[in-house]
């Protein structure tokens, strides 16, 4: 990966996607030293352009706009991990050696219509003629996985949001974030609840954004400003939905890619590895970790203050999930913090991106290397 | 909200009854008339038609806002172990919210989905309720 570039995640009610897109792409651009007319290949990745912005294949107006010509264009959408998967796509036209420089684009723009609306869209990533049609959301699952956790290993309300703390120390010290406030456990009896125990502490807010990447072989390496990073591999698997599962706090499909992903590269992740994982709630995030092997089971809050390099760029809850984009903003702040111009200095080899769509409904890793 | 009428039609069997589907290969049954089991993708299956009663396992109040759901809020979302065995997700109705507990006996009657106001299809099917004691 020679570039990388993103907007800051807000609601952007005075730009479009295209707008945004731009943006990034520019910035991913001068990153990678690469002209617009080296690209050979757009692969975009949206979860909801077709139902929010009433637009289906986005790939093609974003190639015109920008004014990509002799490019070939796809979309992607695979829900929350559609990113991951563009990414995963674009890694491996590489590989085969189908393409020699790809541009990576995500985007979201989910402040269109008022969260009523949106709430409904984005709860679209449940099966919709189980659960979609007796209208049960995605948040639901959240807090069903929450009670059975506080039940399960005795942890209150206040331990669980540390995580939400944690994410929004991170974000204030990263300029693209979306909330850069810092919140206390004190707040949460304020809160708004969302489904009990969940509240807005605990969850991703709505956020619009555009990130870009620039995967290339090596012959790119030579022009990037910065040092390339390495995708090594990718992995992932499926889960069972909730209901059918012997244990809802254990997310098997982020485990069972960590198991494929670390037996074959001969890795194991530690506290101090750099990870940037999906919260979309901060239960999630710390059924993450545990699913990680990084701490034991039911003891993740225990291990939060020992991992300086978790979600440095706020996760989800804090930096904000422009869904199709998250994925594009993970791997760009692992790039960052690889490459020295984080906030804080990582000597560390790999990294590691986690998403996920739902809770663990499936899950995708993508391993990163320093380029040697 | 808006549904299709001929998904709707066709998935009588999953929102007006309830159905488990057991596997003679694994011997896992799961909640929901399915192709094929969940668990190890075996066709060698059999259906059961749930009696509807069961065990709330885990349940949240709901008030997550999602267009067309402004008048079912709160809400009530559960877990229930059915007593065929497997677990089915859904709305826990007619319930005074300082009653609810896990471990409660519940069972399925026919209730409103959602509707297309203010003229428009009123969508059923099953929710929960405490059981009524006689």
């Amino acid at each position: 990966m020679v570039g990388s570039g993103v907007t800051k995640v807000d609601r952007h009610y005075d730009k479009n996607y295209l707008t945004l897109i731009d943006e990034a792409v520019s910035k991913a651009l001068a990153d990678s030293g690469l002209d617009a007319s080296d690209v050979e290949y757009l692969v975009v990745s949206t979860a909801f352009s077709e139902t929010i912005l009433d637009q289906a294949d986005p790939s093609t107006y974003i190639a015109q706009n920008l004014g990509l010509k002799n490019v070939k264009t796809l979309t992607i959408s695979s829900g929350e991990v559609s990113g991951a998967v563009a990414l995963d796509y674009a890694y491996s036209l590489v590989k085969a050696g189908r393409a020699h420089r790809i541009l990576v684009v995500g985007f979201e723009k989910m402040s269109e219509y008022p969260s009523w609306v949106i709430n409904k869209v984005y709860a679209k990533i449940l099966e919709y003629e189980v659960e979609g049609i007796k209208n049960v959301t995605p948040p639901d699952y959240a807090a069903l996985i929450m009670s059975e956790y506080m039940r399960k290993y005795r942890v209150s309300r206040e331990d669980i949001v540390r995580w939400s703390v944690k994410m929004h120390e991170n974000a204030v010290r990263t300029p693209h974030a979306q909330l850069q406030f810092t919140i206390s456990v004190d707040s949460l009896g304020r809160a708004l609840r969302i489904s009990e125990p969940v509240t807005m502490l605990d969850s991703h807010p709505v956020s619009d954004g555009a990130a870009a990447l620039l995967v290339a072989d090596e012959s790119a390496t030579k022009k990037t400003n910065r040092e390339p990073v390495e995708v090594v591999d990718v992995e992932s698997s499926v889960n069972l939905p909730i209901y059918l599962r012997d244990d809802i706090t254990y997310f098997s499909a982020t485990a069972s890619a960590y198991k494929k992903l670390s037996s074959k590269n001969e890795i194991k992740l530690s506290k101090t590895t750099a990870l940037n994982v999906y919260d979309t709630y901060d239960i999630y995030g710390l059924l993450t970790i545990e699913a990680l092997e990084i701490c034991g089971r039911g003891e993740a809050l225990k291990c939060l203050s020992e991992m300086p390099y978790l979600n440095v760029g706020g996760g989800l809850k804090a930096r904000g999930h422009p869904v199709g984009a998250t994925p594009i903003y993970q791997i760009h702040e692992l790039r960052e913090l690889m490459s020295g111009a984080s906030w804080v200095r990582y000597d560390g080899d790999i990294s590691l991106a986690h998403s996920m769509s739902g809770p663990d409904n499936n899950a995708w890793l993508i391993l990163l290397r320093r380029w040697v | 909200m808006r549904h299709s009428i001929s998904i709707f039609w066709r998935l009588k069997d999953n929102h007006y009854k309830i159905y488990v589907t057991k596997c003679r290969n694994c011997g896992r049954a799961s909640s929901f008339k399915r192709l094929r089991c969940p668990y190890c993708g075996s066709q060698n299956i059999e259906y059961l038609e749930s009696r509807g009663f069961g065990e709330l396992i885990n349940y949240t109040i709901s008030y997550y806002r999602t267009e067309g759901s402004e008048q079912y809020l709160p809400r009530v979302v559960g877990l229930v172990r059915l007593d065929e065995g497997p677990v089915i997700v859904g709305e826990i109705t007619d319930v005074d919210l300082n009653e609810l507990s896990v471990g409660a006996r519940v069972e399925a009657v026919l209730r409103k989905y959602s509707s297309e106001d203010p003229n428009g299809l009123i969508y059923y099917g099953l929710k929960f309720i405490p059981v009524i004691k006689k």
